[in-house]
């Protein structure tokens, strides 16, 4: 099975103090990596490493064998970024934000697959409002929803569970079943998610990688 | 790709709508500014008449100022900023949407507005279409100029005075020429020959502005 993504020593510093070091990542379609490690051990910051916003003082992240920052493009194409914030504009609706959403990655708005994407993650009834109004669990289901709106390979969520109530952990454990059974890979920054889930687990801050 | 530049520029424009004080802001200060003169250097019509295109352009050029901040800085701390990057849509053509759709929604009301503040300043028939042509081709550089210093400190958290430091020697040239306009046209001479200046300046900024702005914005969002 070839490897997806690879990340070799990789090491970040931030005004000369050590962020990450030792960073050693091989994955394979189908897997999941779950990012540990205390608040402030530099959990966010590797993932925004890893989707391309920045770049690492050293080591190196390769895409399917090519490094990440000679393919930005087509690499970032290919992933799904969750930050810890949201991404949603507060004055639009729903609905709006993902029309807004899906017109940035994809082509052309499909109101069918938008329809399909509210009622799975049981936001059908909330599609008027402004996002203002929601909650922070709605905040969140409506950003999970945005993973769901077009495929990609590779997602990187940063705390997804965060502020989610049991149904929508359930509805987001099903999406991320449903994104491994299509050869997806995921790469979570959690404290929620169980362990069965995941295939390979990294600890920050301790600096240990297992599978 | 052209569908995505219209669909963010028209929710673009949606939101600024939905919050009106987004754009009734700088609107007001124009209004508010330009009307104080004629209280502060008293109501004599000859005076005003020679102060007038300072005093117009220079309140224009500080209401547009105050607007430039809030073009990215809700996109960074709602995360959405992050999308737009992602995009696989040009930046360049991103940013060129986010800014049409505020010189549409932040500048053109002023512009719209300010011939009844010339006529507050009794300016005649001239001076007043002057002042909209000279505006019309300078409000739009002075937005694309402001753009690229909002997006480089967009990640600082409190820049206070940093941005309109950074931007405003870029403004000198566009006010120069702007009130040179209106000079002009108070002297009866053409004022072609200013607006030249200003579309070329338009053209230029248009050409590398929204790149600029996008690498300005990459750079800035990881402060």
């Amino acid at each position: 099975m070839t490897t997806q993504l690879r990340i070799d020593q990789l090491q970040f510093e931030r005004q000369d103090e050590i962020i990450l070091q030792q960073i050693n990542v091989a994955l394979h379609a189908s897997e999941i990596l779950q990012i540990w490690g205390a608040n402030g051990s530099g959990k966010s910051t590797l993932l925004r490493i890893i989707a391309g916003f920045i770049e690492p003082h050293a080591g190196s992240i390769q895409w399917r064998n090519q490094s990440i920052f000679c393919q930005l493009d087509t690499y970032q194409q290919q992933l799904r970024y969750l930050g810890h914030q949201n991404g949603v504009k507060p004055s639009l609706t729903v609905y709006e934000n993902l029309c807004l959403y899906s017109a940035l990655t994809a082509s052309r708005i499909n109101s069918r697959i938008l329809n399909q994407v509210l009622d799975h993650m049981n936001l059908q009834s909330l599609s008027q409002t402004p996002t203002r109004y929601l909650s922070a669990g709605q905040l969140r289901r409506l950003s999970l929803a945005k993973l769901l709106l077009n495929p990609a390979p590779l997602w990187i969520l940063d705390e997804p569970l965060t502020a989610l109530d049991s149904e929508g952990q359930d509805f987001f454990k099903a999406a991320l079943l449903n994104h491994l059974s299509t050869e997806g890979i995921a790469i979570i920054a959690t404290h929620h998610l169980d362990l069965t889930l995941s295939t390979q687990t990294l600890h920050l801050g301790t600096l240990s990688s297992h599978v | 790709m052209f569908s995505a530049f219209f669909t963010l520029m028209q929710y673009e424009i949606k939101i600024t709508l939905r919050l009106a004080y987004s754009w009734l802001t700088p609107l007001l200060f124009f209004v508010i500014v330009v009307s104080l003169f004629p209280f502060a250097v008293g109501p004599d019509p000859i005076l005003l008449l020679k102060i007038a295109p300072g005093i117009l352009w220079v309140s224009a050029l500080l209401a547009i100022l105050i607007s430039i901040d809030h073009l990215f800085r809700d996109d960074a701390q709602t995360g959405y900023l992050d999308l737009l990057l992602l995009s696989p849509h040009p930046l360049s053509l991103l940013m060129l949407s986010k800014i049409f759709a505020h010189w549409l929604t932040h500048c053109l009301p002023l512009i719209i507005i300010s011939p009844l503040l010339g006529f507050l300043l009794h300016l005649p028939a001239n001076e007043e279409y002057a002042l909209v042509m000279s505006l019309l081709l300078g409000t739009p550089v002075l937005i694309l100029l402001g753009a690229i210093g909002a997006a480089l400190v967009v990640g600082i958290r409190s820049h206070g005075l940093l941005l309109p430091i950074l931007i405003m020697p870029l403004y000198v040239p566009v006010l120069i020429f702007g009130t040179g306009a209106l000079m002009a046209a108070s002297l009866n001479q053409p004022i072609n020959g200013y607006l030249a200046i200003m579309a070329v300046l338009l053209l230029l900024s248009l050409a590398f502005a929204p790149f600029l702005t996008g690498m300005a914005l990459r750079i800035g969002v990881n402060q």
